[in-house]
């Protein structure tokens, strides 16, 4: 499936810089259609509020964590096929697992590259086109 | 006898029955009765008590009290006069412990003057950290946002101008439009390319100037660090000294540990992006 460059992301971290970063990086990769969250229960909201194809996530922040926030989105009908990238500085291995168990569609350790998140973007891409 | 022998002695003695003497409720006092008192009395009134029972016992019998390494096997010898010596060091062993303790607080007290006076320092030396941090970011952030376009710019003007030298050198082009292509080109080259790089050099500076944090902020986390190093092993040793072998664990476990700031000799972490992929694919996912 090619990526649809008018995919509406959001992005999910406790630090301005970070979601900064990262929607510079989708903007290179041709995705402009990027919102903001700056922690999983604001991100809640404006998901449920529809519109999102694509969420990436940092894990560790304020109100509400970011697997916390996966495993919400998972349990809930209407966002569940929604494809969530984690990227985030946790890098223990059941850290890893517990991302992977709760339904992670992919992680990303920081310190990150444009590559890394071209590539992990990419493969998911190819397997929502699968499924 | 010497001074160190006593308080390891002591130590073991006033260890065995601590248990008894810190659980004690504030039972009522009554300092005058019952001298040989056992262990169910308030801090206040065993302390009097105490007191009057070591200087009457001390004038009579100095042995006693002053070599505890005989408590066991003279207790047992002493038969019928058991019970009333093992109060004697029981008293002994609470005074010692008293004492232990007031020691104790003394050192501990500087360690935490120390601390309270020193975290709130620590705590604003990291916040001036993550205020240069962050700013620095957002300049840098910034260079970027005004020199991409430029850079694009650049690129999107010479692939144009390009492709229009293409189709000269394929003669698809009359005399008129060449002398256009060959102003423009010459406009392009002497004032447009030259103005944007000009600007792009402008924010390169930008953010190599935003690196100045570092100087700050290292010389910062080096006081932190180091006034962490202190507070830190002025707390083991207060636990090392408190706390039981069974209440000691290596590691809190959770799944919020924030960045792995070195991952020298650890297993249970991964050190960059291919060991990640590799795990999730071992896993099957």
């Amino acid at each position: 499936m090619a990526a649809d460059p008018k995919m509406r992301f959001l992005v999910v971290d406790d630090f301005s810089t970070m979601r900064r970063i990262v929607r510079n990086l989708l903007k290179e990769l041709g995705f402009t259609n990027v919102d903001e969250a700056e922690d999983g229960a604001i991100a809640l909201q404006k998901l449920q509020a529809g519109g999102f194809e694509f969420v990436v996530t940092d894990w560790n922040m304020p109100n509400m964590d970011g697997l916390t926030l996966l495993q919400t989105i998972r349990a809930t009908p209407a966002l569940k096929a929604l494809p969530v990238l984690m990227i985030t500085a946790e890098a223990k291995k059941e850290n890893i697992i517990a991302a992977a168990q709760a339904g992670a569609s992919g992680y990303i350790v920081k310190p990150f590259t444009a590559g890394t998140l071209s590539e992990k973007l990419n493969k998911i891409f190819e397997k929502m086109g699968q499924g | 006898m010497t001074a160190n022998n006593d308080s390891n002695e002591l130590e073991a003695l006033f260890d065995s029955i601590a248990s008894d003497y810190k659980v004690t409720p504030p039972a009522s006092p009554t300092p005058q009765h019952a001298p040989p008192l056992p262990p169910a009395v308030s801090a206040a009134g065993d302390n009097d008590d105490l007191q009057a029972l070591f200087d009457s016992v001390a004038a009579k019998n100095t042995g006693a009290a002053a070599d505890p390494a005989v408590d066991p096997a003279a207790a047992e010898a002493a038969g019928e006069n058991w019970p009333k010596q093992e109060a004697v060091f029981n008293r002994i062993g609470h005074m010692a412990r008293a004492l232990h303790d007031t020691l104790g607080q003394l050192g501990y007290d500087k360690l935490l003057e120390k601390t309270v006076t020193a975290l709130p320092d620590a705590k604003d030396r990291l916040a001036y950290v993550a205020n240069l941090t962050e700013q620095a970011a957002c300049r840098v952030l910034n260079a970027t946002d005004i020199a991409n376009p430029l850079v694009e710019d650049i690129e999107s003007r010479s692939r144009a101008l390009g492709a229009r030298w293409d189709r000269v050198f394929a003669n698809q082009m009359r005399t008129e439009d060449f002398k256009a292509l060959a102003g423009e080109t010459r406009d392009f080259l002497n004032q447009q390319l030259p103005e944007k790089t000009k600007a792009t050099h402008v924010q390169l500076t930008e953010i190599m100037m935003a690196q100045d944090f570092q100087d700050l902020t290292g010389q910062v986390i080096k006081k932190v660090v180091a006034l962490a190093q202190e507070l830190e092993s002025g707390l083991m040793s207060v636990l090392l000294e408190t706390v039981p072998d069974t209440k000691r664990t290596n590691e809190v476990n959770n799944l919020m540990n924030g960045p792995v700031v070195n991952a020298e000799g650890r297993t249970d972490v991964v050190v960059n992006q291919a060991q990640v992929d590799d795990l999730l694919d071992s896993l099957g996912f």
